[in-house]
């Protein structure tokens, strides 16, 4: 049992580090979830969130300045996305794609080298815990209330009617043009709103670990997305206020797991492969079930099993009841 | 009659548009289609199966650009607007009962959309509570039931129930033009006849100028003031009220048994 003592002395930290990729797990499900148009601009935001917040504080400028900063520039390339996507009608993948490899070379520039350590600068934690920036505790205290007030900001976000209408237009753009909603603005306001949460989990990663690197980003998209989908599966989304904080109770259990996987003796480069494999059976499984039940329901309507028997498939007048 | 009832109400001319141009799929879908309807008028369009008529509605709607032509609704030129500025002057139902609606969104939050339907949206509240008495005054007419269940999640609803829902946001506001794609056609008959009474219901209560695409030829006999029947991407019949009271389907078949598509004669309320 001694790999249970080693998880228990991991759980401030893995809570702490769930916490702080809550926020990116916010700005997956954003595209992912609300605006039903799946973006993989997080890889590259977050590390530019963390970029710009360390290029900040290692110059001077306060914590708030560096932390609205990096907000500004992930908005900014999440609206980036949104233009391509919608400009040169290339997919929504694509144009994060190609926007998170541009960004590659822009995080190198805004720090002027590949990485900023931030050991000598006063950050988040430094500033509101203490002078060693706090303990695993404390610290998941702070950030877990900076992403509690994210979320309500969030959630009076969307009732409003702006945030009313980015809803409709992700269930249904002809029903949103067809109500006077642009469905181009809407994406844009999307995709500008989940990059700008992605870049404050990197501003804050950064600060949480005194360290930006440009490689930061290698699979945070993925961990975004098993935090939105553990989260859902645990807590469900069939609510606003369910789907807005399943990325947040996902993301910390998430965390949970990966400290019992490293307890258990996996190494910490094992876990892009169990993430990946943890995302692909949530994903894949409802799929199964749904193609196991339609077989099953095919067999039993068709009695012999024999599908020339169902006879001619009616024009246009397709009933729905 | 002044230049004000000239322009109300709905006005289509020299509609053009041809698919895939210069390829071997090239499709003419509408050449040269031209009618108006007055304020409040209620026009029916029948014809047979790939005569234009979705796409003359999509065209006024501003969901599909044309090639040449010219809508005017309410007095307002529509050249040019996208489809999100033109529904500040019109409505729509679809065909489809999954179209008109935002599945993922409740009952109220769907009205509350509808309710805002052309006007400037900001950071106030989506939906206000003093909103939901007259939503459920709207919805109570149906008599479905939807009024006790405004937090359900469209999603929840039936085809039938979606489409009688989509109706009442599209007339919750009375619009200048209210446009209808053979809304009733996917539902099942009680459905279909529950969805048609409530739209006529509020096209003669509200005296909204409505155009509907129908491919039911008793529909169209019995009910509107204006029949447009529609072939290969033109208007060739367009009867106003007066032309169109004695008129049964026989003499509509009699008239153009080479339009009347096998569709239309399935629906037939006559015997031969
Ligand atoms: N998006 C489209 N792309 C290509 N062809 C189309 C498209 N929409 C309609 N058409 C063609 O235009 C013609 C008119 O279609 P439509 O207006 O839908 O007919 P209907 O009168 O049955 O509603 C048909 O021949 C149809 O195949
Ligand atoms: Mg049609």
């Amino acid at each position: 049992m001694e790999f249970l003592t080693t998880y228990w002395n991991l759980v401030p930290v893995s809570l702490a580090q769930g916490a702080v990729y809550s926020l990116v797990a916010l700005g997956v499900m954003i595209p992912f979830r609300l605006l039903s148009l799946p973006d993989l601009t997080s890889e590259g935001s977050f590390p530019l969130g963390g970029a710009v917040a360390a290029a900040m504080l290692a110059s001077g400028f306060g914590v708030v300045p560096a932390i609205a900063g990096a907000l500004l520039a992930g908005a900014l390339a999440g609206c980036m996305t949104a233009l391509i996507h919608l400009i040169f009608k290339v997919t929504s993948l694509l144009s994060g794609i190609i926007v998170l490899t541009m960004l590659f070379s822009v995080n190198i520039r805004v720090m002027g080298k590949p990485n900023t350590a931030l050991f000598n600068y006063d950050t988040l934690f430094t500033k509101l815990l203490d002078a060693d920036g706090g303990t695993p505790m404390t610290q998941f205290i702070l950030v877990g209330a900076m992403v509690l007030t994210v979320c309500g900001v969030l959630y009076w976000l969307l009732h409003t009617e702006l945030g009313l209408g980015l809803r409709a237009v992700g269930s249904n753009q002809i029903m949103a043009r067809a109500q006077g909603l642009s469905s181009t603005s809407f994406v844009i306001a999307g995709l500008t709103l989940a990059g700008g949460l992605a870049a404050l989990g990197g501003a804050t990663m950064a600060q949480y670990q005194s360290y930006a690197d440009v490689n930061m980003g290698v699979g945070v998209l993925v961990i975004g997305l098993a935090g939105t989908i553990l989260g859902e599966a645990i807590w469900g989304r069939n609510t606003l206020l369910r789907q807005i904080t399943a990325p947040v109770i996902g993301s910390i259990c998430y965390f949970q797991f990966v400290a019992l996987a490293l307890s258990l003796g996996f190494r910490p480069s094992d876990l892009k492969l169990l993430t990946g494999l943890f995302v692909l059976v949530a994903l894949g499984a409802p799929i199964l079930r749904e193609k196991m039940k339609s077989r099953k329901r095919n067999l039993r309507l068709i009695g012999t099993g024999n599908r020339h028997k169902r006879g001619p498939v009616p024009e246009k007048g397709r009933i729905v009841r | 009659m002044s230049s004000d009832n000239i322009q109300a109400g709905l006005h289509v001319s020299g509609l053009r548009k041809t698919f895939f141009p210069g390829t071997v799929q090239e499709k003419a879908a509408l050449n040269g289609v031209d009618f108006s309807l007055g304020a409040g008028e209620f026009g029916i369009i029948i014809g047979s199966n790939g005569a234009g008529k979705s796409t003359t509605l999509n065209a006024i709607s501003g969901e599909l650009p044309l090639d040449e032509g010219c809508v005017v609704v309410a007095g307002q030129d529509m050249q040019r607007r996208p489809a999100h500025l033109r529904s500040r002057h019109m409505a729509r139902v679809f065909q489809d009962p999954m179209q008109g609606t935002a599945a993922s969104l409740t009952i109220e939050e769907n009205l509350a959309i509808a309710a805002r339907r052309g006007a400037s949206r900001g950071f106030r509240k989506g939906l206000k509570n003093v909103e939901r008495d007259w939503f459920r005054t709207a919805l109570e007419v149906l008599g479905l039931g939807l009024e006790n269940r405004l937090k359900d999640r469209v999603a929840l609803l039936s085809g039938g129930q979606r489409q009688s829902l989509t109706l009442v946001m599209a007339t919750l506001n009375s619009p200048s033009l209210l446009l209808l794609d053979e809304h009733t056609a996917a539902l099942d008959p009680r459905a279909a006849e529950l969805v048609l009474n409530a739209t006529l219901k509020a096209v003669e209560g509200q005296k909204i100028t409505t155009l509907m695409i129908t491919h039911n030829m008793e529909q169209a006999i019995n009910h509107g003031d204006r029949l447009i029947m529609m072939h290969a991407g033109r208007v060739v019949l367009n009867l106003d009220h007066s032309e169109k009271a004695g008129l049964t389907a026989n003499d509509l078949v009699a008239r153009f048994h080479d339009v009347v598509s096998d569709r239309m004669l399935l629906n037939r309320p006559w015997n031969f």
